[in-house]
């Protein structure tokens, strides 16, 4: 038996239920791909809060979205985040508003680090899974998302930072969900960010495929984005 | 020998660095590497050297606002030309450089760090960072290039620090680089039971036989690298001087107390400090000495790593709940320290003759001291440090 947290999306979990109760495996890591615009994000806002209506705290690496966009892009969608911050169950590390010269003083839910020092990315990650982990055994990290990590560092570099993510996470007992944006990076390095990781998720703005999932086989179907987020299925 | 101005380092390596070497902070993966090299340069550059500082990870305002926080003035350093930065950064980010050096293309790398490098005789050169580096030049050039920048600093006997977290790369070739520095250091986490720390150990020194003692540490702001001790317990009888030891030895203390009856304030539950000492940083826990309150010595000596037992010279009646206290908080395991109290009383005990009644091994050092006076205070530390950390 597979233990699965549930998404928090619409229909993901109906779709991906299989033998009993559907969602996605705990302790994995899912790589959520596909072109641009077509919802990566939005997959890891619901999964995020989520986990955060439920008492799970999360850990977010954010690098396209600084502090401000990012809250704005959530309560979009009606979920406000203000108080996951206050009762430390939610902790950003912010990749990339350095990057635009804003300094803003880190606190223990807030880390700074810059989309080109992937060393700093990991010891501020290290920093957070220390606090969130402490807060609950079970907890969920996003990493949205990689594409912005390749275009200011080698690729390379950029797949061994995610290998020492999923580890960091795994030991620690948290599920995460990375995301990266189709043909972004080199084929080679592509099928190397597929296998480092325990699920696939494609979205292609119109379908959802679960191309990989531990105890699940492949599955496909519809969706749609609405103001209220992702709904799969009809 | 040259001092890297990393507590306890200098100790691990027979004393310090020799002119014109290099060295390696290896970093697993999430440990803080950065400050060593940067808290190396503004010891040296505060001692009168000159430095440069290469980074392909932050721009150079991002690094002097991380100085900053660490409390040191790098903005200083370079307003008086002590101080260079080698931006390997700002191009790649299309961003504006005023730096000494900048590099528009890592095919200039090279030769740019060559020539950095002759500018700073007996200087220091930090090279943040190593892996980004191996990642652009790929992993043959990259070696080749370690080493004609390590000889040219050997020629100019200017120090070069290298940072480098080891990503999951073939085992080969970090052996390779390796064996390129004349000193590794390695860095990494350690997770046991419910401590989590961070840890340095000196793998390799080309001019000695290093300690092979792992340190370790946190990275504070302000303040950098810090030597720690998690915890160390005081505990000792009645009336032995556990709370104003506790205060004696640390930077702030609290203590809950109560004054029994007017005269003597007494512990009920606990002292809480924090050591601040010779890089050292340790938070000390008092325990009270009256055994109605023993139910709390388990809690209190729970992942402690070192103990000061308290004792009244003067009162060798006391000496079996002493003994009997050690056993309590498990203390018979651990490195620690017997400090005989009170020896400006007339009938106070000397230390071997507490040695002989207590029945203690040779091993266990006991301090003479007067807390009330401060005397022994900093031998008492001492001794513990040295248990724990070797010479």
């Amino acid at each position: 038996m597979i233990l699965r947290i549930p998404s928090g999306i619409p229909g993901f979990d109906v779709l991906t239920s299989g033998d009993g109760v559907g969602g996605i495996p705990e302790n994995t890591v899912t790589l959520v791909y596909g072109p641009p615009k077509v919802g990566k994000s939005i997959f890891c806002y619901h999964f995020m809060y989520n986990g955060l209506l439920q008492g799970e705290p999360c850990l977010y690496i954010t690098s396209d979205y600084g502090l401000k966009q990012f809250q704005q892009n959530t309560r979009d969608f009606g979920w406000e985040l203000d108080n996951y911050f206050q009762d430390e169950t939610l902790c950003l590390i912010d990749a990339i508003s350095s990057v635009s010269g804003s300094k803003i003083v880190d606190t223990p839910t807030y880390l700074s680090s810059s989309v080109h020092n992937p060393t700093d990315i990991m010891v501020k990650l290290g920093v957070g899974t220390r606090f969130i982990s402490q807060k609950s055994a079970r907890f969920r990290s996003v990493l949205d998302s990689l594409t912005t990590l390749m275009a200011f560092n080698q690729e390379m570099l950029i797949v061994r930072v995610l290998t020492a993510y999923i580890m960091r996470i795994k030991e620690d007992g948290g599920t995460a969900v990375v995301t990266y944006t189709e043909g972004s990076a080199d084929s080679k390095v592509e099928t190397m960010l597929k296998a480092v990781v325990d699920n696939v998720i494609h979205l292609d703005g119109n379908e959802i495929t679960i191309e990989a999932m531990v105890g699940t086989g492949k599955k496909k179907s519809s969706y749609e984005i609405t103001d209220s987020g992702i709904t799969v299925g009809e | 020998m040259k001092k890297t101005y990393i507590p306890k380092l200098d100790d691990l390596l027979g004393g310090g660095i020799l002119e014109g070497v290099s060295i390696m902070f290896c970093a697993y993966p999430g440990v803080d590497c950065e400050a060593f090299g940067y808290q190396m340069l503004n010891g040296r550059v505060e001692d009168g050297d000159r430095g440069f500082i290469f980074t392909n990870v932050a721009e150079p305002e991002t690094i002097q606002y991380e100085f900053n926080s660490y409390g040191w003035n790098l903005e200083s350093f370079i307003d008086s030309e002590k101080v260079f930065f080698v931006d390997g950064s700002s191009s790649f980010l299309g961003a504006p450089s005023e730096s000494k050096y900048t590099i528009q293309d890592y095919a200039e790398v090279e030769d740019v760090i060559l020539d950095a490098i002759n500018d700073i005789p007996k200087g220091i050169g930090i090279i943040n960072n190593l892996s980004v580096l191996i990642d652009y030049m790929g992993n043959g050039d990259t070696i080749d290039i370690i080493k004609n920048w390590n000889q040219k600093a050997k020629e100019n006997e200017t120090t070069l620090v290298y940072i480098f977290t080891e990503w999951d790369y073939d085992t080969g070739l970090i052996q390779k680089i390796k064996e390129s520095m004349d000193c590794v250091v390695d860095l990494t986490t350690i997770e046991e039971r419910v401590i989590i720390g961070q840890g340095f150990m000196v793998a390799r020194a080309s001019w000695t036989e290093p300690v092979e003692t792992m340190v370790l540490f946190f990275v504070v702001q302000p303040g950098g690298v810090k030597v720690y001790v998690p915890k160390i317990l005081v505990t000792g009888p009645y009336n032995s001087g556990k709370s104003s030891f506790v205060k004696a030895i640390t930077t702030e203390s609290v203590s809950v107390d109560r004054k029994a009856l007017g005269a003597f304030p007494t512990t009920i539950a606990m002292d809480i400090g924090h050591v601040d000492y010779k890089g050292f940083l340790a938070d000390v826990f008092g325990t009270p000495g009256q055994e109605r309150f023993d139910l709390i010595l388990n809690v209190l000596s729970k992942e402690a790593v070192g103990a000061f037992i308290m004792v009244d010279s003067t009162a060798p009646k006391t000496f079996a709940r002493a003994k009997e206290m050690i056993r309590k908080t498990r203390a018979e395991a651990i490195p620690k320290i017997i400090v005989a109290n009170k020896q400006d009383l007339p009938d106070a005990l000397s230390p071997e003759e507490i040695r002989e009644k207590m029945k203690l091994k040779k091993d266990i050092p006991i301090i003479p001291a007067v807390v009330t006076e401060k005397k022994g205070i900093e031998e008492s530390l001492d001794a513990l440090l040295k248990l724990l950390y070797g010479d």
